[in-house]
């Protein structure tokens, strides 16, 4: 990161590879400006083939539809909800016993370790069923609780927190423990707080996948009210024989803007965490 | 001394784990007997307490307020309306049979009944509610799953033959084509005398093309399972028959390309006349108009028959059924009974577009005059529905898979179809 | 580790260690275990019975199978096709999606303006709805009028039908998950491209190494771990492969770019959940032998 502001001794940058950059950067974004665009098209121009770039129709009808049809106050709330739940869940989790693995030394600390590394590795496919039984049973379904719970501990955010305070050095522990700090306080005081690049990178990617999850909410959810966001989405815009391409577009935009917004607002912080855990 | 417990402890799980799956587990012998014979009937008096509806998509918005003629004529029930997405509407259902915690009505879609039925989800339809003879043949098949029947029709649909009157007229085809011979022809001459790309789009395979390909085995007289339906007959000189017809139109250059389409690609291609026609259900006149086709260009028919028109289509649609672990079962028939009456049918089409499953809807108003819906009114004469078994889903998946390996000229036809035959066996009904 | 420096009499502070790290672990591991490690054990019966969706009211009243999924599925050939498909996808995916986000961090790690216009640009196919990226990409591929075919005929080679290929469907799908997913692997390198002393680089220089040499010798031994992260994270997305193939080419043509974890959803779907399961469990198991096997491959050399 100090590299940054290295004076310009350097050789310039040269033309041709913000050249070739650019041209990398336009085939990267083209599908993201073709569906910010497409979404405000009438549905025939939408699903005309050949794919059409610049609208020959402008039309708001598929985001009129989309926020007449749907009662986004209550989806958007019932999504934010359970996405900031199931962050808050896991940096607080993930960072607690991402600590232990990292800096602690207790019986069973391997164990613990290896289920976490090894969930990490099964697919998500092969708990679906159970989980919904086991939902059921808890007298979780259609309520929010229900929608986040199984996903407050997941190992991603641990494996995460373990790699950053790894990178911290022993020294501010050891210092603690002689100053006469107890374990649990030199947690709070000492590490968490030098782990906010670590927490807000969490938090970021942990909130960006609970935004989007579809089939949970769908599955827990047996009245509307209780919808989430994307499972309203697909209400609307997915039929029996026919889909709304239009509306499919325009929701994808609007769901989109927030993961962006936030992804623009900390993609420095982001930078930083994804980093921790690949260099160790 | 850690090891010693960690792995003792894992010993234990795994015994636990396996001790859990034995206990108490087993089958019991399977006897192959029919279903449980159909529901005490139910009174007259007007419905009460709560009854929770669901219903997918769009059908699901508009049922809300349609009840409401239900809600005065019974003014003690409540009536409580959830819209549930399509895309994941199978996976739901299934959850909420498993749970326990099912509403009271559901829309279900016909080819899902066999499977929701056999897993103790769905209540026999108490005698007499309504009327076999008033529904569409092939509609109430849907809903007879083991000799029983679950549930009611409700919405339905059937595939037909689009085509482009403009150019067959052009080509001197007055009529659209009745015989299997008949359109051959009538799809050769779309190209050459038309300059159509292909005189007609079918399904090369992948999902759902089963829905094009038996068609054509019914009007050829095959048949997909033995009519108690414990057996497969897919195996069968008129199965091959119908196949090598299918196919012969790929071969012949007349229907193509056999690639998946874009969405939007078959109606756009219509408009174009680059596809002269094709086989779809009542939803696609809205597609194809969108696309800019003009309703003096195109027309609807009837499927051609092997030697007379109208060949056997495929039926599909809505039923509704009520719950097994319903609370309010007699009040939640009622309102299924309500929705079943012809003129409810006739608003509900109005409403929505869907069409009635009740024969009796289709003799005034627009469902008997007007000259499109009623090819689609005399197509539902002669309509069969997929074998209504749990196991549908993968057998029409291992169908698919052999029509595209068939149609790509992967594996002879005979090959094919007694590959059809014994994957369905080894799958077997599930009943 | 410093943490070794403790003298052997400081016991107590050991336990209070114990203590402390048990009491941080305890909410995550109870939900942990309730929540995915009873699942994953749960799901791991299923595959010893053939269990189906019509049996989930009475899930105990099931015919105990021992290892009949297993060895059904090591002989249908369908779930060997499937099998290989996926092996084919993550040998060709990995060092193509590793090689672009490595070629893509070096460049962006040279330029000095406009960096967060270009991190955002080269993210975004990560987070655009797969509906849009299936329609351009569909676009860019089809036989006759596709970008590429187009291009192609332009220097007099006629291209191919891409995804009705049964040869070439798969590899068409590997390009544009590498194009997917580059992003976040860029990100990552990205990061770990600056933690490299430019010290060394530039006494490298100094030296007489040319860029390439500089890049063989210094970048990517100093860049080992973080590539290994980054060849594990995508080997074990690319294992479970779905979306792309179900929305672009429904698994065909001809079964030429089905998945196992397309292969296991459709199982599910058809109510098979004890064979599913154990489909899945096999899935589970080919992860961990790749993870270990890049760990083999990627490991610090020291």
């Amino acid at each position: 990161m100090a590299d940054e502001a290295k004076p310009p001794t350097r050789r310039s940058t040269p033309i041709w590879l913000y050249l070739v950059l650019g041209a990398g950067l336009f085939l990267m974004v083209v599908p993201f400006l073709w569906m910010a665009i497409s979404s405000i098209k009438p549905e025939a121009e939408v699903r005309a083939v050949p794919p059409t770039w610049w609208p020959e129709t402008i039309t708001m009808d598929n985001y009129v539809s989309l926020f007449t049809r749907l009662d986004f106050p209550t989806y958007f709330f019932n999504s934010i909800v359970v996405a900031l739940a199931v962050t808050v869940g896991n940096v607080i989790f993930g960072a607690m016993l991402g600590y232990a693995l990292a800096k602690l030394v207790f019986p069973g600390k391997r164990v613990v370790f290896g289920l976490v590394l090894g969930t990490l590795m099964v697919p998500g496919v092969v708990t679906f069923v159970p989980l919904f039984v086991l939902t059921t049973n808890l007298g979780l379904t259609n309520t929010l609780p229900g929608m986040f719970l199984p996903f407050l501990a997941a190992p991603f955010g641990v494996f995460l927190m373990r790699q950053f305070i790894m990178g911290l050095p022993d020294e501010l522990i050891q210092a603690a423990r002689i100053d006469g700090a107890g374990e649990l306080r030199i947690f709070f005081s000492v590490i968490l707080p030098l782990c906010g690049p670590a927490l807000a990178t969490l938090g970021i990617l942990t909130f960006l996948g609970s935004w989007n999850n579809f089939l949970w909410p769908l599955v827990v959810a047996q009245t509307e009210d209780k919808f989430t966001l994307p499972v309203a989405l697909a209400l609307y815009a997915v039929g029996q024989n026919a889909t709304q391409y239009g509306l499919l577009l325009a929701g994808a935009v609007v769901v989109v803007i927030p993961v962006i917004a936030v992804f623009l607002a900390l993609q420095r912080y982001i930078m930083q965490g994804i980093a921790m855990t690949g260099i160790k | 001394m850690q090891r010693t417990t960690t792995s003792r402890l894992r010993t234990f799980a795994v015994l636990g784990v396996a001790t859990l799956v034995l206990a108490g587990c087993g089958r019991e012998a399977d006897t192959n007997e029919a279903g449980p014979g159909q529901g005490d009937a139910i009174d007259d008096s007007p419905a009460t307490g709560t009854i929770d509806v669901w219903a997918m998509g769009t059908e699901g918005e508009a049922l809300e307020g349609f009840v409401d003629d239900f809600r005065k004529a019974n003014p003690d029930a409540e009536v409580n309306v959830t819209a549930i997405p399509w895309e994941a509407a199978h996976d739901k259902l299934a959850s909420a049979i498993t749970s326990g915690k099912t509403p009271d009505v559901s829309l279900i879609g016909t080819t899902w009944m066999g499977e929701f039925a056999e897993a103790g989800g769905l209540d026999p339809t108490p005698e007499g509610l309504v009327k076999e003879a008033d529904f569409f043949e092939g509609a109430w098949g849907s809903t007879v799953v083991n000799d029983t029947s679950y549930g009611v029709p409700w919405y339905v649909e059937t595939r037909v033959l689009y085509y482009r009157k403009d150019m067959a007229q052009k080509a001197g085809w007055s009529e659209a084509p009745k015989t299997w011979d008949e359109l051959k022809t009538f799809t050769r001459d779309l190209q050459d005398k038309d300059g159509a790309e292909y005189g007609i789009n079918l399904q090369p395979g992948q999902t759902g093309s089963w829905q094009s390909v038996l068609p054509f085995a019914w009007s050829n007289g095959a048949e997909v399972t033995n009519a108690a339906g414990t057996e497969y007959t897919i195996d069968s000189p008129e199965m091959t028959e119908a196949l090598e017809y299918y196919k012969s139109f790929f071969d012949e250059g007349i229907s193509g390309p056999t690639r998946l389409l874009d969405p939007g690609e078959l109606e756009t291609g219509f408009a174009k006349g680059e596809f002269g026609s094709f086989i779809s259900g009542p939803w696609h006149t809205g597609l194809v108009e969108d696309a800019g086709v003009t309703p003096d260009q195109y027309a609807v028919a009837p499927l051609p028959g092997k030697d007379s028109a109208p060949g056997t289509s495929f039926v599909g649609g809505g039923d509704l059924a009520v719950f097994a672990d319903s609370d309010n079962r007699e009040s939640a028939w009622k309102l299924v009974k309500w929705l079943s009456e012809p003129e409810v049918q006739q608003d509900w089409y109005t409403t929505m577009g869907s069409l009635p499953a009740v024969k009796a809807s289709w003799e005034s108003g627009e469902l008997a005059n007007d000259p499109q819906l009623s090819v689609f009114g005399t197509q539902l004469e002669t309509t069969l529905a997929p074998p209504t078994v749990p196991t549908w889903e993968e057998v029409a998946a291992g169908i698919d898979s052999d029509v595209e390996k068939a149609v790509k000229g992967a594996t002879p036809i005979d090959e094919a179809v007694s590959h059809m035959q014994s994957q369905a066996e080894s799958i077997g009904t599930g009943l | 580790m410093a943490q070794r420096i403790s003298p052997r009499h400081v016991d107590p502070t050991r336990r209070q260690q114990a203590v402390a790290a048990w009491v941080l672990a305890v909410p995550f591991m109870a939900l942990f275990l309730v929540f995915t490690a009873g699942p994953v054990l749960a799901s791991l019966g299923m595959s010893f019975t053939d269990i189906r969706s019509t049996d989930m009211q009475t899930p105990f009243a099931v015919g105990f199978t021992g290892l009949e999924n297993y060895t059904r599925l090591l002989s249908d050939p369908l779930f060997q096709k499937v099998s290989l498909n996926t092996g084919v996808y993550v040998v060709l995916g990995v060092p193509l999606t590793m090689a672009l986000a490595l070629a893509a961090a070096v460049g962006l790690n040279r330029i000095t303006r406009l960096r967060g216009l270009f991190r955002v640009g080269y993210y975004l196919p990560v987070v655009t709805s797969i509906v849009a990226v299936a329609v351009v990409w569909k676009f860019l591929l089809r036989a006759e009028g596709g970008l590429v075919n187009t291009v192609l005929s332009s220097v007099g080679i006629n291209g191919p039908a891409w995804l009705d290929s049964t040869t070439l469907a798969l590899p068409s799908l590997v390009v544009m998950a590498a194009w997917r997913n580059l992003g976040t692997l860029m990100v990552i390198f990205l990061a770990g491209l600056q933690t490299i002393p430019v010290e060394m680089k530039e006494a490298a220089e100094v030296d007489g190494a040319t860029s390439w040499q500089r890049f063989r010798f210094i970048t990517v031994p100093m860049l080992r771990p973080t590539l290994l992260f980054g060849a594990v994270i995508t080997g074990i997305g690319y294992l479970q492969f779905f979306e792309e193939a179900f929305v672009m080419t429904k698994g065909g043509p001809l079964d030429a770019t089905r998945s196992a974890t397309y292969f296991v959803y459709d199982q599910f779907g058809f109510g098979n959940y004890g064979y599913a399961a154990a489909a899945s469990y096999l899935l589970f198991l080919a992860v961990v032998v790749l993870t270990l096997v890049q760990f083999r491959l990627l490991r610090e050399k020291d």
